[in-house]
């Protein structure tokens, strides 16, 4: 939308009179008139046709009449993207709106139709600014406010980002809705804590204590009633079950019932104790009986076992003497045996021993005739192993060491080599005697013998006679025969060693250790077959049998003869043994059996006397016998009589513990009954005193009382619950959609100030967050400075800005508003002016501004379209 | 011929706590009272009778002054007899609070505590059947079919209980027999506990509370002046209106583009009445915003000169339309909470306590924005 033209009429201070600005141009417009000069008046029209239903009577509207009164009116044509509209209205007296087509000049609307079309081009979408841009002079949005939200406003707003925030929200319609929301959590707060507590003595919390007092009382109340009427009912059957027990007829039939039951029980116990004396006297001859009995049959039994015992007694007798006979029969036979075996073992023994003594005799025999052999033996091989010593020794000084032998055959042959080859070198003589020759050389004093070639060594004096020595000299090498001197020094050593002189010597001597080797082999030979187990051995066994042949005892007889005897005896003895193992037993069985016959024979004499004892005299017996039957007969009868008696009485006997029962309970009933009227008029008491008192505290009234003071209390409580829970539901409605709002527009303005603000700010840069867009720090001359705190020019620079960005916002959405600023630069300076006239021309490439100033020589170089007030006259 | 004002359900000492404080002791009065008027229409129709058919006391421990009170205030009225019946609320259990009235009742009152025939003149008989217990649980007027009463004597019976499955307090266990006039004989059947004026048939009546306590009705309060001309004579039954206080529950239901404020103010009774009122508004239907608040404002106005009235709007639905939403505001993200609350109050997925919630917290919106726009 563009504004084209805004005309007035009655309106302040043109009262019954028309002014109009035509020509308003896409950019930048200026009207610029002095104070009073209908600048305001006209930003006030032109507000209340676009934002005031003309059927509205607020404060804004009013303030439009001039003092004289009548209907201010106002209209202005507009541009849209669907064409061109004329917009009147006409407020307080003659309320009107329109909206005329100025390309045919129809009506198109009117009255509320009309407010519709208007709003509908200053309203956007939900949640977006309004079509138009408004900035008035020092503040920011066009609202009315009052001075406390102005200073709340300036504190709030002391940054640049809180700044652009509030304007934002004021754009938005963000001041409403906090204004709303503190209402919302004032309401809250009286109620409920900020953590949605109820907040205590506020209504909310003093509710619900007065409901749980009412809670605790009510059950209290309630409790008191049931008991009460516990305590009634108690009482009913008490009430009740006393009348039944106070009756008379009642009580006298308890009475006579222990009457009766007494009498019965007193004749039942006068019975009971005839009958016991009875017993008694009947028990007393039965006991008597049992003894005239008992007496009687003793006897009895004891006369006739004494009779047999006699019996036993003559037949005992009679087998102990058979048993004493056996006994005495076996004894004989068993000392027989005994003896028998006595003579048998001795017999035995001897001839033992004298086979004995034969045996050693022979074997000293044969000993002593064996000690000759070997003792000559053992002469023959001590000879053999003397010589054999000897020899030994012998050969040990003959031996030569082994090898020597051919060593020095080896030395032999160097030996004769050496000196071989020495003859062969030495220089040799031989003189040749002339035939006539006396006188003979002589070497050594030994005459040279004619034509005998003689060596030698190193030197020779030949004595010629006569003539004087001739002194050869062989002038050999000193040393021509070391090799052949060493060689003989060492063959020297050798034999020397072997006390041997020559090789020829070691060759006998070899052979006759040989010779003696032989001679020692056959010594050893015989050695050995003379003493095959060495000669130790021999000594020991000729040791051995010098003991044996040295005593030889002197025993006669045959050995075999002897040896016969023994055995003989030998089976003798064990004939007798065996007689006497059978004899054994036979006597243990006589004595055993004559034991027993012993006993019994004391037994039965033991018996007898007793029995005797208790027979008495044997001359009084019958006569006793017969006193003891009498006696029995007559206690027995005595006692018959008596038992009757008790009988009798037996059967005539009452029931005397069921009389006692009888009289018990019945006496128990009377006694229950009166102990239960007793106890009855004490609880009686009791519960009249309880009954009286509570009826008198009128309890169940308190108790309906507090019934229903609950009810209305929970009802109050389940109120206020749900008052917390709208609010809460509202405020958080409101807070999520306002900081949606925040989210929507704060970027997007925010990226679109950037460039404004760089533009506006060349000595300042501002520090954008690269996510957020938000506004962090301010440089300027290299200095980061705090932006906490902006001047007022600032802040109103800032307040145009953002609406400028908004309007590019709203141009970039295909929805153009124009920005209406009513002297909105009244902080700035000069040169900040001149900076912001910059901004808006480059903002107005496409978009159109209006600006309402009375500063004329600082707007003198805004430029842009300068707007005129004309006079006006609407049609009729 | 026999002439005598039925009547029960005094419930006299009855407190009143679930109304507000300041009514209470007017309540309690009226209760009070209502022995003068039934005495004043006994004396008005020529009856010497009065019979109480139980629940002359609300609780079975009424406080010594009301016992006292009533007592005195009925002797005050001899020679006019008074009969009273034990009911469920006062019943024979209460055995105080009858001891207590037998030490101290005056000539001219008669406990009917025993079913036994009581002469009330040469040709009348009343059979009372006092109730034993809170809840006796078998129709204690039985005996009455073969009580023996002089021949040609006119016979009242006089009970308290529900004849059918109805009872004021929604227990009926003890039912009696509803055909219990013609079975026995009566000329009539004199029934309390029932707190509305109504015929059985000819015979059987239940009297209603002579002065009401509770909205349930909608009736006023009555008693019942009854003629018996002679034996098996159809007795001649008029109501008398008793009642200090009128209670009662007025449906209001609404549609949406109806003046809620100008419906109910013809609901409201007009003048000096309302100071003798108790009023419940039952709001039911839908209404818009400002129609939800021009009827809270017309009850809250009217409200001081009630003895009591009150609004009951849970029923009621809220319409919310663009141009109620438009008075929050045309743009921006208070009219997009508004909307979201809008929506949230018919969204079918929330619970129907979460949608009210933000029917609610709407029409807060509502009335702060236009709280902040005034």
């Amino acid at each position: 939308m563009k504004i084209s033209a805004l005309r007035l009429h009655n309106v302040k201070r043109f009262a019954g009179k028309g002014v109009a600005l035509e020509n308003i141009q896409e950019g930048v417009n200026v009207f610029c008139a002095a104070n009073e000069f209908g600048k305001s008046t006209s930003f006030e029209a032109l507000h209340a046709l676009f934002f005031q239903a003309h059927t509205s009577t607020a404060k804004d509207v009013r303030s439009l009449q001039p003092y004289s009164g009548g209907a201010p009116m106002v209209q202005a044509d507009i541009v849209t993207g669907n064409g061109r509209y004329r917009l009147t209205k006409r407020f307080l007296s003659s309320k009107h709106a329109s909206v005329t087509d100025l390309e045919n000049g129809r009506l198109i609307a009117q009255a509320d139709e009309a407010e519709q079309f208007i709003s509908s081009l200053v309203r956007g979408g939900t949640a977006e600014p309004a079509g138009l841009l408004w900035v008035r002079q020092g503040v920011t949005g066009i609202d009315q406010r009052d001075k406390r939200e102005e200073e709340n406003e300036k504190r709030i707003r002391e940054s640049l980002l809180t700044s652009v925030q509030g304007e934002v929200e004021a754009i938005t319609g963000g001041r409403r809705m906090s204004a709303i929301i503190e209402r919302c959590s004032e309401e809250l707060s009286q109620l409920v804590t900020d953590k949605l507590k109820p907040k205590a003595r506020g209504p909310y919390a003093v509710a619900i204590e007065e409901r749980d007092r009412l809670v605790a009382e009510e059950q209290r109340l309630r409790g008191e009633v049931e008991r009460l009427r516990e305590a009634l009912d108690q009482r009913a059957q008490i009430v009740k079950r006393l009348a039944v027990l106070e009756d008379a007829e009642e009580e006298a039939s308890r009475r006579s019932a222990v009457e009766k039951a007494t009498a019965v029980f007193e004749a039942a116990k006068a019975h009971r104790e005839a009958l016991k004396a009875a017993e008694a006297e009947a028990r007393l001859a039965h006991s008597q009986l049992e003894k005239a009995e008992q007496d009687f049959v003793a006897f009895r039994t004891a006369s006739k076992r004494s009779k047999e015992l006699q019996a036993e007694l003559a037949t005992v007798e009679e087998e102990r003497r058979n048993a004493l006979a056996r006994r005495n029969e076996v004894s004989l036979a068993m000392d027989k045996a005994l003896s028998a075996a006595q003579a048998a073992a001795a017999e035995e023994q001897e001839a033992r021993q004298l086979l004995q003594r034969l045996d050693a005799a022979l074997k000293a025999r044969q000993a002593a005739e064996e000690l000759i052999l070997l003792r000559e033996r053992l002469q023959q091989a001590e000879a053999l192993r003397a010589s054999h010593e000897a020899l030994k020794a012998e050969l040990a000084n003959l031996t030569l060491p082994a090898g020597l032998i051919d060593k020095l055959q080896k030395l032999e042959v160097e030996i004769a080599g050496l000196r071989a080859a020495k003859e062969a070198s030495l220089p040799t003589l031989r003189m040749q005697y002339q035939p006539s020759a006396t006188v003979g050389v002589t070497v050594s004093g030994k005459q040279l013998e004619d034509g005998a070639e003689q060596s030698f060594d190193d030197l020779v004096e030949l004595e010629i006679a006569g003539a004087g020595t001739l002194i050869l000299r062989s002038n050999r090498p000193a040393d021509a025969d070391a090799m052949l001197l060493r060689k003989e020094a060492e063959r020297r050593k050798l034999l020397e060693a072997a006390s041997l002189a020559d090789l020829a010597e070691a060759r006998a001597r070899e052979a006759s250790v040989q010779a003696k080797l032989s001679d020692l082999k056959q010594l050893e030979l015989r050695l050995e077959h003379l003493a095959p187990e060495g000669l130790a051995r021999l000594r020991e066994l000729v040791a051995q049998r010098e003991l044996l042949g040295a005593s030889v005892p002197d025993v006669e007889g045959d050995p075999e003869v002897v040896r016969t005897r023994a055995a003989e005896a030998a089976q003798k003895l064990t004939d007798a043994n065996g007689r006497i193992r059978e004899a054994q037993p036979q006597r243990s069985r006589a004595d055993d059996a004559l034991m027993a016959i012993e006993t019994r024979h004391a037994k039965i004499i033991a018996e007898l006397t007793q029995v005797d004892s208790v027979l008495g005299a044997a001359d009084a017996r019958a006569s006793r016998e017969q006193s003891l039957e009498a006696s029995y007969f007559q206690q027995k009868q005595n006692f018959e009589e008596l038992n009757q008696k008790v009988e009798k009485l037996q059967l005539a006997a009452p029931d005397l513990a069921a009389a006692e029962a009888a009289l018990q309970r019945a006496r128990s009933v009377q006694d229950a009954a009166n102990k239960e009227k007793t106890n009855l008029h004490i609880k009686l008491a009791e519960l009249n005193t309880e009954i009286r008192n509570k009826s008198d505290e009128a309890v169940e009234e308190a108790w309906r009382e507090a019934e229903d003071a609950l009810a209305i209390t929970n009802e109050r409580v389940a109120r206020f619950q749900k008052e917390v829970a709208v609010l809460v539901r509202l405020r958080s409605a409101l807070q999520q959609s306002r900081s949606a709002a925040r989210d929507l527009y704060l970027q997007p303005v925010i990226k679109e100030l950037r460039p404004l603000l760089n533009l506006l700010f060349d000595d300042v840069s501002f520090v954008f967050d690269e996510k957020t867009y938000l506004p962090q720090s301010l440089r300027r001359n290299g200095q980061d400075e705090s932006i906490e705190v902006l001047s007022g020019g600032m802040k109103e620079q800032l307040s145009i800005l953002t609406r400028l960005a908004f309007a590019r916002m709203l141009a970039a959405h295909g929805r153009p508003a124009p920005v209406i600023l009513d002297d909105a630069l009244v902080y700035s300076d000069d040169d900040r002016i001149e900076k912001m006239f910059d901004a808006l021309h480059r903002q107005s490439r496409d978009q159109q501004i209006i600006v309402f100033s009375c500063r004329q020589r600082a707007f003198s170089k805004l430029g842009g379209n300068v707007l005129e007030i004309s006079d006006w006259r609407p049609e009729a | 011929m026999l002439k005598f004002i039925h009547s029960s359900d005094l419930h006299l000492g009855k407190r009143f706590a679930n109304m507000p404080e300041e009514i209470r002791g007017r309540l309690r009065e009226a209760r009070h009272a209502v022995l003068g008027k039934l005495a004043e229409a006994a004396r008005d129709h020529g009856a010497s009778v009065i019979l109480i058919a139980g629940d002359t006391f609300d609780t079975e421990t009424p406080s010594p002054e009301i016992r006292r009170q009533t007592l005195a205030e009925m002797a005050a009225h001899a020679p006019l007899q008074w009969i009273i019946l034990p009911g469920n609320h006062d019943s024979l259990q209460a055995s105080q609070l009858w001891n207590a009235l037998q030490a101290e009742a005056p000539a001219n009152v008669v406990l009917a505590m025993e079913p036994r025939p009581i002469m009330l003149s040469a040709d009348a008989t009343l059979l009372p059947a006092p109730c034993t217990t809170r809840r006796p649980g078998r129709d204690l007027t039985e005996w009455v079919d073969n009580a023996a009463t002089p021949d040609r004597n006119i016979r009242v019976c006089l009970a308290h209980g529900g004849i059918l499955d109805f009872s004021e307090d929604g227990d009926a266990s003890g039912i009696i027999a509803p055909d219990r006039a013609k079975r026995s004989g009566l000329d009539y059947l004199a029934l309390g506990d029932w707190h509305g004026t109504m015929a059985v048939d000819p015979r059987t009546h239940y009297s209603g509370t002579p002065e009401p306590d509770r909205f349930k009705h909608n009736e006023p309060g009555r008693a019942l002046a009854v003629e018996i001309p002679a034996a098996g004579a159809e007795p001649i039954v008029t109501p008398v209106e008793t009642g200090t206080f009128s209670w009662s529950t007025q449906p209001l239901h609404l549609l949406s583009e109806d003046d809620p404020a100008a419906l109910v103010r013809q609901l409201l009774p007009e003048g000096v009445k309302r100071r003798q009122t108790l009023m419940r508004i039952l709001a039911s239907g839908r209404t818009r915003p400002d129609g939800r608040a021009s009827l809270a404002a017309t009850i809250e106005h009217a409200a001081p000169e009630f003895a009591f009235l009150a609004l009951d709007d849970a029923g009621l639905e809220t319409d919310c339309e663009a141009g109620d939403l438009d008075a929050i505001d045309k743009a921006g993200a208070l009219r997009i909470a508004a909307e979201e609350l809008l929506t949230d109050s018919d969204n079918t997925a929330l619970s129907a306590a979460e949608r009210q919630v933000a029917r609610e917290a709407l029409l807060r919106l509502f009335s702060y924005s236009q709280k902040i726009a005034s």
